[in-house]
């Protein structure tokens, strides 16, 4: 149009200027293509929107779902495990706060990480080893945390608060442990709090991988009162794993309830100290190797355990104290544990020994019971005598008089036994094996229901057993030996010390066998809420004894006969009982066990005594044994002593040592 | 009735005053009321986006995008007055300094996450890349407008790809894929606007769609790696983002949550997580978008989308003004170039697009990009204002 009007601009008949451009124009071909790129804008647009509404709307719920979960983490709030108290209130077991370092393989770094683990291991004086073992066993479970060091030093936590981001993965945690207020106080009996292992894992849906629990003893039998309820927080993480807000509380972690044990600090530890004196006397003596034993004092009346040592023990720091995690290896580590005689063992529930002659009074009461004997009817007692064409010796060769059940009981005539032994091998086959099922009617040959940590069952010889244990035709035979020998505790039959003075228990309160048992009451909650009359109680555990049908004179002739073994002249432990203000009532054993030492084997005595007192009244009955201690009067009755004199807050004055059985 | 105005001759101050007075009178208000809009949303996204981003000083980011706008300001005003025409005339002086610039980064660049992209100018980060876009624009644009008719004979073609070709691998060298492929975007639209037969248009399709199917597939399957693997993962990645979620794939994810987790109206500033958790990667930057479309929503989101079809819309209105094919091509090339940085960076953050480093025009926090982009629509305005 411009150029049209320039030529028509009067006065200008030149024709256009050649070096005029060609005028631009909107030719339709353009208009063509800008419309198509308006049309690819609107498409464009119309995609984006789309997919923004497809995204945003439709599926928003579920990327808002997605985007929660990506930065919460949750968390279980360990709650403070309940204390443990003695029977007097005394707080044997608490806990201490204390601050966890934990890494989270998830979020270590994928570049780096072994580096990061390296200066942590460095920081925290922790083997580099011990973390990545650690990592690898969980690798199967990689949000659960792993705990690298439990008690942080204030030094420690500082640091690695203040370089969190340096530290990617790592957390800093407040934990409870365990703290021993007494040390070494009972470890076996009270067990110990761990991790929770990948066997215990299995076919439970309590706990979950990481938790902290109960691991042996009262710890884990008692872990659904002392554990109290876990709970449960949300920890806002960035991308990186580090925690970008304090953990915010979904269930407050409610404290475990505290538990009240029959078990007196006190006496424990005295029980404790008397195995040591009595392992050290029987080395004095000349027993060398006499290095392990068990002492249980329970009150007859009602099972209720006052004290259970077991001997060699160990400090349970072990589990806490990260310098002590060497001596731990003594106690998993089986090749160690064997070294160090497994320290771990709780011998008064787990240990089995054959009873030697503190089994006496059971064959003695089978007997009376099944009328093959009369307790003050006489039966010689000589140094060896022979039946069915075999000898069997007496402890003392130099013996020979005749003796009614008390003076056999009080002097411990094995041929007075051995007799007894033959009559019930010979009574005819349809009165069974009335020593046997006596023996078991007493509690031997099965556990005896103590409430807390494993226990053995013990082996009560039949007929059956024989017969079901050896392949040789001649061993599957019940032979004379063998009643005459279970008749003096000794051969294949085996007990617990816990059986024992469970068994002497009922000697001392008539006929009542009582369930050992170790836990009194369950308590409420944290020693700081209870108020003036002490923790309210939850929950009472007092099982009750059940009533055996013994003969009253029976009982009371085997009562007459353990009097006389601590008071008689000849008794075999009066030298050390006797003039103790407080009456005893007591038999002591020397069992044969067979012992690997070294390179051989050879037969070692297990030095045993059990018995109870006032002998009249019981209120304590007190079984000890001396693995390879000797004569029951040189080790293991020294060492009850000891446990009475505690109990009783009275001491015994001049007291000998006897070689005698 | 116009001629009889335009024959009044007036003296030559008060025609210059006229133009100025035109210069006004002309401008694209809509344009200009919609760039004002989308600098003034970008900086309030990128104020909530980057609150947390710099402790103890939350306004760090917001302050810095301000100053660059003002920067980019001065460069619209500057546009606006210099004559497009001028840079027509200078054509090869625009290359030249376009290859200059892009020659220097290797040599005195600095190296940010094992990229050379920026030079240093005292405190100030130039990114020649970025500047680079508009200057392809204005050299092919000069380029195709010379040749006249013969735009449409294979030869031009050829020669303009070949010209373009040189800035885009000194820029994927950088390496900096995704602006090469704005870049070639620019070459396309130029060529488009520029009248270049459709025979041709698609050849240089074809030509693309076999070149990314030759380095993304057949190039790696025979044992030639063209593309770092992390670039070559970044690429496929957003076809199967649920691969691996942990590695590759992992910026996609996030972004697509982030996103999907705005929701119709957002979760506002403090309760954006994926932004505010770092979750969300180069928020403030390349993943702007779908650290506002989780604070702000669906309607925040839409409401920018808006501002940048209006943008575009108007951007191809002023081609309608154009007085020549030279301003025409700049005009369509600008257009075409918003469009394609747009939709990469949103596809992008949504799962649409392989993941690149674009900046989103006017929103990304960035100085370069920002004063260039402002710049671009000052040119746009100056075609505007000269129009008859």
């Amino acid at each position: 149009m411009a150029s049209t009007g320039a030529r028509l601009r009067p006065g200008r008949f030149l024709p256009p200027d050649p070096r005029a451009k060609t005028p631009y124009r909107l030719t339709p071909q353009m208009v063509f293509r800008i419309g198509i790129l308006g049309f690819l804008v609107l498409v464009a647009f119309a995609i984006l929107f789309f997919r923004l509404w497809a995204l945003q709307v439709l599926s928003g719920t579920q990327h808002l779902q997605a985007a929660e979960n990506n930065q919460l983490r949750t968390l279980r709030i360990e709650a403070a495990r309940g204390p443990i108290r003695d029977r007097s209130g005394r707080v044997l077991v608490d806990n201490a706060a204390a601050t966890a370092i934990r890494v989270y393989p998830s979020d270590l770094p994928d570049n780096g990480a072994y580096g990061e683990l390296k200066r942590l291991a460095q920081i925290l004086h922790v083997p580099l080893a011990d973390i990545t073992k650690q990592i690898e066993e969980h690798k199967g479970d990689p949000v659960t945390p792993v705990t690298v060091k439990e008690d942080a030093t204030d030094a420690e936590v500082q640091f690695l608060t203040e370089r969190n981001a340096e530290f990617p993965g790592v957390a800093v945690e407040d934990i409870f442990i365990r703290r021993y207020r007494f040390g070494d106080l009972a470890p076996q009996l009270l067990g110990h709090v761990g991790e929770i292992s990948e066997e215990q894992l299995k076919g439970q849906r309590v706990y979950r991988s990481g938790d902290r629990i109960g691991q042996g003893g009262v710890e884990a039998a008692f872990d659904k009162f002392l554990r109290g309820q876990t709970g449960l927080a949300r920890l806002r993480v960035d991308s990186l794993g580090r925690p970008t807000s304090e953990p915010l509380t979904d269930a407050d972690p409610i404290p475990g309830h505290g538990l009240k044990l029959t078990l007196d600090a006190k006496l424990q530890r005295a029980a404790q100290a008397a195995l040591v004196y009595g392992i050290d006397l029987a080395i004095d003596e000349g027993n060398w190797n006499a290095n392990a034993g068990a002492i249980v004092a329970l009150d007859p009346s009602d099972g209720a355990i006052r004290a259970m040592a077991s001997y060699p023990t160990f400090d349970p720091e072990v589990f806490v104290e990260p310098g002590k995690r060497k001596q731990l290896q003594l106690l998993l580590n089986q090749e160690n544990a064997e070294r160090s005689n497994y320290p771990a063992l709780n011998r008064a529930t787990s240990g089995l020994y054959p009873p030697g002659s503190t089994f006496k009074p059971v064959t003695a009461l089978a007997a009376m019971q099944e009328h093959i004997l009369a307790p003050y009817d006489s039966i010689q007692c000589t140094g060896e005598v022979t039946l069915f064409k075999q000898r069997f010796d007496n402890w003392n060769p130099f013996v020979n008089e005749p003796m009614t059940l008390p003076t056999a009981l009080a002097e411990s005539c094995d041929t007075y036994f051995y007799e007894l032994g033959k009559r019930f091998y010979s009574l005819p086959p349809e009165r069974g094996q009335p020593l046997q099922r006596w023996a078991t009617t007493f509690g031997f040959g099965q556990p005896t229901g103590l409430d807390a940590g494993s226990e053995g069952s013990g082996l009560m010889p039949t007929f059956k057993w024989k017969k079901d244990t050896f392949t040789a035709e001649i061993d599957r035979i019940w032979k004379p030996g063998d009643s005459i020998q279970l008749a003096i505790g000794q051969k294949d039959l085996q007990v617990t010390p816990l059986q024992m003075a469970r068994f002497y228990a009922l000697v001392a309160n008539g006929g009542k066998l009582v369930t050992p048992h170790v836990v009194q009451a369950v308590q409420q909650g944290n020693a700081r809420s209870s108020g003036p009359a002490g923790p309210l109680t939850l929950r009472r555990f007092s099982p009750p004894p059940q009533e055996i049908a013994v003969d009253k004179g029976a009982l009371d002739a085997v009562r007459e006969g353990l009097y006389q073994a601590t008071h008689a002249t000849n008794g075999t432990s009066s030298t050390i009982f006797g003039h103790f203000p407080v009456p005893i009532a007591g038999k002591t054993g020397t069992a044969e066990r067979v012992i690997d030492v070294g390179d051989y084997s050879t037969l070692m005595d297990s030095s045993w005594w059990c018995g109870y007192g006032p002998a009249q009244a019981a209120e304590l009955v007190v079984c000890a044994v001396i693995e390879n201690g000797g004569f029951g009067g040189e080790a293991a009755a020294p060492a009850a002593l000891r446990v009475f004199e505690s109990y009783f807050g009275k001491q015994a004055g001049l007291v000998q040592t006897a070689e005698a059985d | 009735m116009v001629d009889y105005v335009a024959t009044q001759r007036m003296p030559t101050r008060v025609r210059a005053r006229a133009r100025d007075s035109s210069l006004l009178r002309n401008l694209d208000w809509v344009l200009l009321a919609t760039v004002v809009g989308l600098v003034g949303y970008g900086l309030w996204a990128i104020a909530g986006i980057t609150k947390l981003d710099v402790a103890g000083d939350p306004d760090f980011y917001v302050k810095r995008q301000a100053t660059y706008a003002l920067l980019g300001s001065i460069g619209l005003i500057l546009a606006v007055l210099i004559d497009p025409q001028l840079y027509r005339r200078h054509s090869r002086i625009v290359y030249g300094v376009l290859i200059a610039m892009l020659l220097l980064v290797p040599v005195i660049g600095v190296e940010v996450r094992n990229t050379r992209r920026w030079i240093e100018l005292g405190s100030f980060q130039f990114q020649p890349s970025e500047f680079g876009k508009l200057l392809v624009i204005l050299f092919l644009a000069a380029f195709l407008a010379d040749r006249g008719k013969r735009v449409a004979e294979g030869r031009t073609v050829l020669a303009a790809t070949g010209l373009a070709f040189v800035p885009m691998v000194l820029v994927f060298l950088q390496p900096d894929l995704g602006t090469a492929v704005v870049y070639a975007a620019a070459l396309w639209a130029t060529l488009f606007i520029a009248g270049t037969r459709w025979v041709h248009l698609s050849a240089l399709l074809g030509v693309a769609a076999l070149a990314a199917v030759v380095v993304l597939w057949a190039a790696p399957a025979a044992g030639v790696q063209v593309l770092a693997d992390y670039q070559h993962d970044r690429l496929t990645g957003f076809l199967n983002p649920s691969e691996n979620p942990q590695g590759s794939t992992y910026n996609i994810t996030q972004s697509t949550t982030a996103v999907g987790a705005g929701g119709l109206d957002g979760r506002g500033v403090s309760g954006a997580t994926q932004t505010n958790l770092n979750y969300l990667p180069e928020h403030h930057t390349d993943f702007v978008f779908a650290s506002l479309a989780e604070q702000r929503g669906f309607f925040g989101a839409s409401i920018l989308l808006l501002l940048y079809l209006l943008l575009i819309w108007r951007a191809i209105k002023v081609i309608t003004y154009a007085t020549d094919a030279y301003t025409a091509t700049v005009a369509g090339g600008i257009a075409f170039v918003f469009l394609t940085q747009i939709f990469i960076n949103v596809g992008m953050t949504i799962g649409m697009a392989p993941i690149t480093g674009i900046p989103l025009p006017f929103v990304s926090s960035g100085g370069s990009s920002m004063v260039v982009n402002l710049s671009a629509i000052g040119v746009l305005q100056a075609i505007c204002v000269r129009r008859r």
